[in-house]
């Protein structure tokens, strides 16, 4: 449906169109392939602190300190999605599409143990703004020139996208920064600082506050977890590379606590009951302190919209002899 | 310069090497990974930056016409400063010669590529480990 609308926008683009046609089908296929893409998310999958085994490595001289860089090691979740599933079967989508042979599913779950597709449980009013959001990634995935995913302009991917970014390299990778009162995220890639009040305030209500790109945010400690909780998310930002929406009324909890001294685990609880019927759990997603730099390859660089803009128009969008 | 032909390599050739691009870049929905295509051209642009580096240059056909090009390199600057081999902003400099080997664009008569080799001047500038000669 919503491909079958973009092709009769861009009629006089014959060939994109043939490439959409070309798309659309395994698609159609991925759908009929996975019978389970209908269930709801595994209440068994649900994590909460404790959930996971503690880490062997060495203690953290302060278990409340969370200062430095961290890379994420467990796979990329979609907010429809468990154990990176949209991201194996799109690998499968193109590799199809490239050799002119139907995608075959079942070997993309072969690859990851457990792997399945787990569709969000929309409400309609979610579904509609989902089939609006046009990704350059995952099941849906189609060329930038034909998608609308707010990073292409360099726009902030906001939170929780920035914390769970899906690719490689700066996109999967935050650092902390701690004060006393105040906690920093900082995401260079997307410009963004994302500031959390630690000195014991209340989140503010939504009819105090005007809506903002990373939300506002509080956070407290429960023994050795620190719980952030936010709110007032604008809603230009997708939950994911896959281009899962929200409203303004998403309301966010995050639970950290340290495994070890270079360990660092994140589960968060997503609501947003206009768009998702029910509460979205994550898994237990792991990072690992970054000891030695190397991913310095990202460091200062910063997605410019003037760079990206005509890199995409001119090569992406392939428009260079126009 | 002459447009070199296209070279169809055999589908599944560099389905190894198209996966973990695609996983990066999201390039495989861009460009046929499964085809190289081999250009000969002038440079007109070297843009070394963060994290798409671009060559853009004339290409010369045999009717005469000259066509504008540009191509993208899959490796970011700092992870080419890494191969140790001279890639910087000075690496490349309009009027420089090109020959190309790159997967096409998708779109029919697009003039962009995904560059996979690149000569500049006849010396073979490696975009990876693999092509940097021991």
């Amino acid at each position: 449906m919503l491909l079958a609308s973009k092709t009769a926008r861009h009629a006089s683009l014959n060939a994109a169109a043939a490439f959409v046609l070309v798309l659309l089908q395994p698609l159609a296929v991925a759908q009929a392939a996975v019978p389970d893409t209908q269930v709801v998310i595994p209440k068994s999958r649900a994590p909460g602190p404790g959930d996971s085994p503690e880490a062997k490595g060495p203690r953290p001289a302060n278990p409340r300190d969370l200062t430095g860089k961290w890379n994420r090691v467990t796979e990329f979740q979609s907010y429809g999605a468990v154990k990176g599933g949209a991201n194996e079967f799109q690998n499968e989508i193109l590799d199809a599409q490239n050799n002119n042979r139907q995608p075959d599913l079942s070997q993309a779950k072969a690859r990851i143990k457990g792997l399945k597709y787990v569709e969000a449980v929309f409400t309609p009013a979610g579904k509609a703004a989902f089939d609006k959001n046009r990704p350059g990634y995952g099941l849906r995935i189609g060329p930038p020139r034909l998608g609308n995913d707010p990073q292409g302009n360099c726009d902030p991917w906001g939170v929780p996208r920035m914390l769970n970014g899906q690719v490689a390299g700066p996109h999967a990778t935050w650092e902390i920064i701690q004060e006393k009162d105040r906690m920093w995220w900082y995401v260079p890639w997307h410009h963004e600082v994302r500031m959390v009040w630690m000195d014991g305030r209340k989140l503010p209500t939504l009819d105090e506050v005007d809506p903002v790109w990373n939300g506002y945010s509080v956070g407290h400690w429960e023994g050795n977890t620190l719980v952030i909780n936010s709110m007032g998310f604008n809603e230009k930002t997708w939950l994911d590379h896959n281009g899962y929406p929200h409203t303004f009324d998403m309301k966010l909890e995050e639970r950290y606590r340290l495994l070890d001294a270079n360990t660092l685990e994140l589960t968060m609880t997503l609501t947003d009951p206009e768009y998702y019927a029910e509460p979205f759990k994550s898994d237990v997603k792991i990072w690992k302190r970054d000891t030695i730099n190397n991913k310095a390859w990202d460091e200062n660089a910063y997605c410019v919209a003037s760079e990206e803009g005509r890199f995409n128009r001119l090569i992406r969008d392939g428009e260079v002899g126009k | 310069m002459n447009i070199v032909q296209a070279r169809i390599l055999a589908a599944g050739l560099l389905l190894g090497a198209a996966l973990p691009a695609m996983a990066h870049h999201g390039t495989s929905v861009t460009y046929d990974t499964s085809k190289t295509i081999v250009v000969e051209g002038t440079v007109t642009e070297w843009a070394f930056t963060f994290p798409h580096s671009q060559i853009y240059f004339d290409v010369t056909g045999t009717d005469g016409k000259v066509a504008h090009w540009g191509t993208e390199l899959a490796p970011s600057p700092t992870m080419m400063r890494n191969l140790k081999l001279g890639w910087g902003r000075d690496s490349i400099k309009p009027g420089d010669k090109l020959k190309l080997t790159c997967n096409p664009h998708r779109v029919a008569g697009a003039t962009a590529c995904l560059s996979k080799e690149i000569v500049i001047n006849g010396k073979l500038m490696p975009l990876n480990e693999a092509q940097v000669k021991p």
